[in-house]
């Protein structure tokens, strides 16, 4: 026994020291493998919507989903025959344009979907967005604190891309103009600088689309800085008085035409007049 | 002067008399003899005038009335003179170099030219009211009429003018001598022709010497030496050359694209001039998966996967067809409202256009970017005589 009890502690001494040694290097591994999540989640970029991680946000926009879009987009946002199409893949980007410009909820069909107020807050907004971005992905517009971060700094450049890009449609100074069958592309007054991007990026209704690697985001960003300031918000945009609707040669025709040729016939009747 | 009898001056009276029906024209002594006021009246006779009316404005001089309405008079004057030397001053002194708008100054240049152009219209301005004023204000006040003569001049005036021109001619003898009457009609003729080739001959060309690579025919697509045509886009650096990949394209999204060859590389010229060139702009149409796509007969290899290639010149009178609708699928020219189905070979659905858009075969070479497999099969634009498509 005596003889037996020593071999039997060397013996689980031997056996402790293997067991240290495997937790040792579980332990080593465990921490190996925290440091370099953790290293990863510190280094990794935050993705641009960091709501859309969010289940709680995605479970209160697919509330409102259920609540305002499911009838026409249909329950798994398949989309409703005749009524509205599929909004998978659509991304946030397409939910943002849509509701913030109070588009959607659309209050009847027709050629167009109108502008008016928004029916939901930015929050609202924000969890709609998750939720569609949560069910098939899709452009995301760049969040931003103010939307004047999004005016690039080459005007000549946001210029020129607009006449080729966007003139067609919405009128060389964004006024908006006529399409098909009574849609019409609207006027760009009224749009955010995050709405315009959304619209880029996302190619609401009849807009086609233009994805960064067509239009870069430095150039989205001069289009924006150029429609900024040439639009009705710029107070510096038309030093030469009144721009008369912005759309070029006809207004100001016929009010040279009109106007001007009634004073000048009127002030020719006055030289000639005899008191 | 038509009613001027033809005895004057035969046995003169010694003064006109201005109630005469017809005035009977004084002798030269009597005319040294008359008033100016006596001239006036003689003259309003001949050119039969009637001064109905002819009243002062104000009889009596020096009234604190006319005083008045003189100093309204030179006040004009006086505006347009103050006006004139800020014109002066504003031409040379106002800061006339660009300030962008919101840049220090900028307000100041913006105003340079209505500043220079007001002080200078309203100093014309002004001169012009003085004027008026003064005809207004201190000119007498007179309705005058005179009678208005219809008709042909009388047969003598007509007969007599006539025999003066014929016998001048005849007098000249230019018809007997006929070597001066040819060589003045040939100087004559060949000036003519030279004026009418001046005006007219930069006009006149043959828009087919060059055969089957006629300008009409042939775009900037078109290679002659088999160099492969690429498509480059616009970035708003005419010198940037930026070629296109199918993936750039979202679907149902659309690029305008020009011919870019190899050989243009680095020649800032060529690469501007084929972003101006007008009749080699192209859509670049990338329709949405799920759209049922139609194609022409003979162009059933022209598209890549779903991008479609059409040029952007309209088929009815050549304006830039560029409202393309990506849910419709229609591009939709703004000229006109012609409107083309972009899923069905560009096809007129309505409008006046009458022909579809051309389509441009396109591939993607071993790089991935994509290129024109030749020129367009038929002319882009609208129709001429030699068209045969």
């Amino acid at each position: 026994m005596s003889d037996e009890k020593p071999r039997t502690a060397r013996t689980r001494a031997r056996r402790g020291t293997k067991l240290r040694r495997r937790l040792s290097g579980l332990l080593a591994l465990g921490v190996a493998l925290v440091a370099v999540g953790g290293l990863y989640t510190v280094f990794t970029p935050a993705p641009e919507q960091a709501i859309a991680a969010d289940p709680a946000i995605v479970r209160e926009g697919q509330q409102i989903y259920d609540n305002s879009c499911i009838t026409c987009h249909g329950t798994n946002l398949q989309g409703v025959q005749g009524r509205g199409p599929s909004l998978i893949g659509v991304g946030e980007a397409s939910v943002y344009y849509q509701v913030s410009t109070g588009r959607m909820p659309l209050a009847a069909q027709g050629a167009a979907a109108e502008r008016k107020p928004p029916r939901f807050d930015e929050a609202q907004i924000d969890a709609l967005g998750a939720f569609v971005q949560a069910n098939g992905g899709g452009p995301i517009a760049p969040v931003v604190e103010d939307g004047e971060q999004l005016r690039g700094e080459d005007l000549g450049r946001g210029g020129e891309l607009f006449r080729l890009n966007c003139a067609s449609c919405h009128n060389f100074t964004g006024r908006g103009g006529a399409l098909s069958q009574g849609k019409f592309a609207p006027n760009l007054d009224p749009a955010s600088e995050r709405q315009i991007y959304a619209a880029m990026l996302s190619g609401p209704a009849n807009m086609p689309t233009f994805a960064d690697s067509q239009l870069s985001p430095e150039e989205k960003r001069d289009i924006i800085g150029y429609i900024k300031s040439v639009g009705a918000a710029n107070p510096a945009k038309n030093p030469g008085g009144a721009e008369l609707g912005g759309f070029g040669p006809v207004p100001e025709g016929a009010l040279a035409f009109f106007v001007g040729l009634a004073a000048l016939i009127g002030i020719s009747l006055w030289i000639g007049s005899r008191q | 002067m038509s009613t001027r009898p033809a005895d004057h001056g035969a046995n003169a009276p010694s003064q006109p008399d201005p109630t005469e029906a017809t005035p009977r024209i004084p002798s030269d002594d009597e005319l040294a003899r008359m008033s100016t006021d006596d001239l006036v009246r003689l003259g309003n006779r001949i050119d039969d005038l009637e001064v109905v009316s002819d009243r002062e404005r104000f009889p009596v001089p020096g009234t604190r009335a006319e005083k008045r309405a003189e100093r309204q008079v030179a006040l004009w004057f006086i505006w347009a003179t103050l006006s004139g030397v800020a014109f002066l001053v504003a031409f040379i002194a106002w800061p006339w170099e660009y300030r962008g708008p919101g840049e220090e100054g900028g307000l100041l240049f913006s105003l340079y030219t209505p500043v220079i152009g007001f002080t200078f219209g309203f100093a014309v301005f002004a001169v012009g009211m003085g004027v008026i004023a003064y005809s207004k204000k201190l000119l007498p006040e007179d309705l005058t009429i005179q009678q208005r003569h219809d008709g042909r001049s009388q047969e003598i005036d007509r007969a007599t003018a006539a025999a003066r021109l014929v016998q001048t001619g005849r007098q000249s003898g230019i018809t007997r001598r006929k070597m001066i009457y040819r060589s003045v009609g040939a100087a004559g003729g060949v000036l003519t022709l030279g004026a009418l080739v001046a005006a007219f001959g930069g006009l006149v060309k043959n828009p087919w010497k060059d055969g089957k690579n006629s300008e009409l025919l042939v775009t900037g697509w078109h290679s002659e030496n088999g160099e492969r045509v690429y498509m480059r886009r616009d970035t708003g650096e005419p010198e940037e050359v930026a070629l296109v990949r199918p993936g750039d394209l979202e679907p149902g999204s659309i690029e305008t694209v020009y011919p870019f060859k190899e050989s243009e590389r680095g020649n800032p010229e060529e690469l501007a001039k084929v972003l101006h060139s007008s009749d080699s702009p192209v859509m670049l149409i990338r329709l949405r998966p799920n759209v049922t796509v139609i194609k022409r007969a003979g162009q059933e290899d022209f598209n890549y996967g779903t991008l479609f290639a059409y040029t952007k010149i309209c088929s009815h009178m050549g304006c830039p067809t560029s409202l393309y609708e990506d849910q419709t699928n229609r591009i939709l020219c703004p000229c006109h409202q012609s409107q083309f189905q972009a899923n069905e070979y560009a096809k007129p659905v309505f409008g006046p256009a009458a022909r579809p858009l051309a389509q441009l075969p396109i591939a993607v070479d071993d790089q991935g970017y994509l290129y024109a497999r030749s020129d367009f099969i038929e002319p882009v634009g609208p129709a001429f005589w030699e068209r045969n498509s």
